[in-house]
């Protein structure tokens, strides 16, 4: 007997074909398609119960599946939610918000004042091992109240079943914007443990089921007070790999895909129509530690910025997706100033700098970067342009939390970054960011420290005054720039592709501006 | 048999506290704090200091680990910083993915590699060994990564003949199990081809053949037979990689097992998921070395463990 030869392999061959296309056709018919709609997230969100929402996944699954007093819209705008309206008086310390009467949880409950305090309450408590209170902070007693040195907070006050009364432990006219955050997401008395698994809310989805790394489904809640969702389901994907989540659109399975920065030529040739622009809410900046060797001197971190060929940067290895940056407040937030011009590319005038700070020669410093692969090239590009100056950088890659003990731990000279808006205020891109309160940890990891920039800010979130806030974060804005804390880059702008059948949908402005209500598949 | 089984299911023991110890030591000297992962980009050093004393990290290190241990004797792997479920739970849940991944890939890598490999032995020179030897070279040089976005180009995207990604029937087990079986094929293919030819020239298949045997069952039973250790030896080894995580795989497609659990949870230090994994993960590596070791005996009577 011989083993069969020749014709056996084409055979083989034929039959393994058809076979795949067998398996193939019978994968196309079984593609989930119809009224539903698919949303992904790169990676499994850490609970589905707001007091345990640290990270953007999570934040993006509580505005999907609860309610807030107040909540932001698609273009960042702050609406009312479990609130109607809401006031302050006028020492701005005491903010009364007004609830409406016909909101409901998923399982039937009646949402008043009452449960609107007892969500706060258990959000504070130590037990609940929330490790995002602070923008809870501002209410008087909170703060004490979640270190478990007192049993209640004074600063929470409901007169009736439809009124909540905050008081504040000094003015702060970003309050509201702080309630539409996560945290405060209003969850029904006394949930059950496992509830993060396996949430009941009030928001415009109901929660059907979590398979972790997979997939969570919602379905629409016709009950909503808002007005039901159009579409009757939303599958949200786990899908970690960017390149994937392209696949899984081009192939019809995702309802819209965010175009990562290193395909945007391929998509802006590929599909035009489908694709979306937006300027994001971000900061991508190099931080200059302001207490570290030569950059305490600010002819020094004005000349890495004068050194720095931002320009050909962003669009040579960006694509242009940006809006270069002359401080830290983006387009789109009050007190951005168009007319301010960045910093040039002036390698004649960095180099006067350097020679008057006593630097002729330059020196060495270390920029600390994460392993994201869009900011790899921005290191390099940086590193190119400063050894021009004589500046040598060495880049150090290691993976995010390292990066981020030694940034806020203060050991790092440079630290190649960014920064997305939490809420669409000014606020959010100088007290944290600049104020010497928060060096370190709190997000002013230039470690600056300047008292009369400490002081405008302060008084630029307390004053009730708008045009006030207006005129005062154009100032700090103008006084940031001045200082350079940064090597300032640019504002990315986000691109994302919309199914063409998809209908209703644009790039929310702050990450739980979109909550899928008015989207919809149009065959 | 059963007294070789008992010793090696007790060395289990010190082998299981070495890499506990390790784990414990690497993370602890490992830069990064679990708590900064756990508040976020912005956070308060009040609720750093809270959440520190809470997890009792700021207690000495032996105080620690006897903690830890305490735990995991009694069979409690601990809860996540992060997501506040049990990790055993957590790794239960993940781990039946994992198995069929590498399941469905070793099956595939045993059928390809091993036919190919005897048929290259059998025939050396001839076209479908050296085409096998190519593909060897390729399969082993080629990135999985590489592969798998290749994979889903080429049959998700531009054919529709497959899913792209994630995990919802068999269908979308094939591209996951050829991008990640690839290199075993090909280690796989060369070992049994080495194997069988230096079997095939031995006496005992000269007489088998002299007997008048068919060629079949002197290729497949006598020779095949005898060259089967070193190709159990590559079976073992590989499914054992493959069943702690195939963390690139995994990614790319979307795969919900373990491998991507225990990524997550190093980058965001959650240090009792990353290491209730290892221990986890390291059992298992552990058993499927012991299965193979008792698969020796079955393949070669002359293997004997008493």
């Amino acid at each position: 007997m011989r083993l069969p030869t020749g014709p056996a392999i084409p055979l083989l061959r034929r039959s393994l074909l058809s076979g795949l296309l067998l398996l193939g056709a019978c994968a196309v018919g079984d593609a989930p398609r119809g009224a539903g709609l698919q949303y992904y997230e790169s990676a499994d969100p850490a609970s589905l119960d707001p007091a345990l929402s640290s990270d953007v996944q999570s934040g993006e699954m509580v505005a999907l599946l609860f309610d807030n007093l107040v909540r932001f819209d698609v273009d960042a705008k702050l609406e009312p939610g479990l609130a109607r309206r809401w006031e302050s008086d006028s020492s701005g310390t005491v903010y009364t918000f007004h609830l409406r009467t016909d909101a409901r949880f998923h399982d039937g409950r009646r949402i008043d004042a009452r449960a609107v305090r007892a969500s706060l309450l258990r959000a504070l408590d130590p037990a609940s091992k929330s490790g995002r209170q602070w923008p809870l902070f501002p209410i008087e007693g909170a703060r004490e109240y979640a270190s478990g040195k007192s049993a209640r907070v004074p600063g929470i006050h409901v007169p009736d079943d439809s009124t909540i009364v905050f008081t504040l432990t000094e003015p702060l006219n970003i309050f509201p914007k702080l309630l539409a955050m996560p945290v405060a997401a209003v969850v029904p008395g006394a949930p059950p443990p496992g509830f993060g698994q396996a949430p009941v809310g009030s928001g415009p989805w109901r929660f059907v089921s979590w398979s972790h790394d997979d997939a969570i489904v919602l379905a629409r809640n016709p009950a909503y007070w808002g007005g039901a969702p159009k579409a009757d389901s939303l599958v949200v994907r786990i899908i970690p790999e960017a390149l994937t989540q392209g696949a899984e659109y081009e192939t019809g399975n995702l309802s819209v895909v965010e175009i990562p920065f290193g395909e945007t030529q391929r998509w802006e040739m590929a599909r035009p129509q489908e694709l979306q622009h937006r300027p994001a809410l971000r900061d991508l900046f190099i931080a200059m530690n302001t207490t570290r060797g030569p950059l305490r001197d600010v002819r020094v971190r004005r000349a890495l910025n004068l050194g720095t060929d931002v320009a050909t940067l962003l669009r040579t290895q960006m694509a242009g997706r940006g809006v270069r940056a002359a401080g830290a407040i983006p387009p789109g937030i009050v007190g951005y100033d168009s007319t301010r011009a960045p910093y040039p590319w002036d390698t004649a005038g960095a180099r006067r700098l350097l020679r008057e700070a006593g630097y002729p020669n330059g020196f060495s410093v270390r920029l600390w970067r994460s392993q994201r692969a869009e900011l790899a090239r921005v290191a390099q590009s940086v590193q190119q342009d400063l050894g021009l100056l004589g500046i040598r950088v060495e880049i150090v890659e290691r993976d995010a939390p390292s990066v981020r003990a030694t940034v806020r731990n203060g050991e790092a000279d440079l630290y190649l970054g960014d920064w997305w808006a939490d809420y669409p205020d000014p606020e959010n891109f100088t007290y944290p960011l600049f104020h010497s309160s928060n060096k370190g940890t709190g997000g002013n990891y230039a470690f600056l420290s300047d008292s009369s920039l400490d002081a405008m800010i302060i008084r630029a979130r307390s004053t009730p005054d708008t045009l006030e806030k207006e005129r005062l974060s154009r100032a700090i804005d103008a006084r940031v720039f001045d200082l350079a804390p940064w090597i300032f880059l640019w504002f990315p702008i986000d691109i994302w592709a919309v199914q063409p059948d998809v209908k209703g949908w644009r790039i929310p402005a702050v990450f739980t501006g979109q909550r899928w209500i008015g989207v919809e598949r149009v065959r | 048999m059963s007294r070789f089984l008992l010793t090696r299911l007790a060395l289990l023991v010190p082998t299981l506290l070495g890499v506990l110890i390790v784990t414990f030591l690497l993370l602890y000297v490992a830069p990064g704090d679990p708590v900064q992962a756990m508040v976020g980009e912005r956070a308060d050093p009040e609720t750093i200091a809270r959440l520190r004393a809470e997890l009792h990290l700021d207690d000495p290190l032996p105080t620690q680990f006897v903690r830890y241990v305490g735990g995991v004797v009694r069979g409690d792997l601990g809860t996540s910083y992060i997501t506040h479920r049990q990790i055993l739970d957590d790794l239960l849940h993940r781990f039946p993915a994992t198995l069929q991944l590498a399941g469905a890939a070793m099956l595939f890598a045993a059928l390809t590699g091993i036919s190919v490999g005897i048929y290259g032995s059998w025939r050396p020179g001839g076209f479908v060994d050296r085409a096998s030897a190519l593909g060897a070279y390729l399969g082993v040089s080629f990135p999985v990564y590489w592969v798998g976005l290749l994979l889903i180009l080429v049959f998700a995207v531009t054919f529709r003949w497959l899913p792209p990604s994630g995990a919802r029937g068999p269908l979308y087990l094939i591209l996951p199990a050829l991008a990640l079986g690839m290199r075993s094929v090909a280690f796989l293919s060369r070992m049994t081809r080495a194997a069988m030819q230096e079997v095939l020239q031995s006496d005992y298949v000269r007489t088998a053949r002299a007997k008048g045997l068919g060629e079949g069952r002197v290729v497949l039973r006598h020779a095949f037979r005898n060259a089967l250790l070193p190709v159990v030896t590559v079976l073992g080894l590989d499914f054992g990689s493959y069943l702690t995580g195939s963390i690139l795989t995994e990614t790319i497609f979307s795969w919900p097992g373990v491998g991507r659990y225990v990524l997550t949870a190093i980058e965001k230090r959650d240090l009792p998921a990353v290491q209730g994994s290892i221990l986890f993960l390291s059992l298992v590596f552990v058993l499927v070395n012991l299965v193979t070791d008792m698969v020796y005996a079955r393949v070669d009577p002359r293997v004997a463990y008493d």
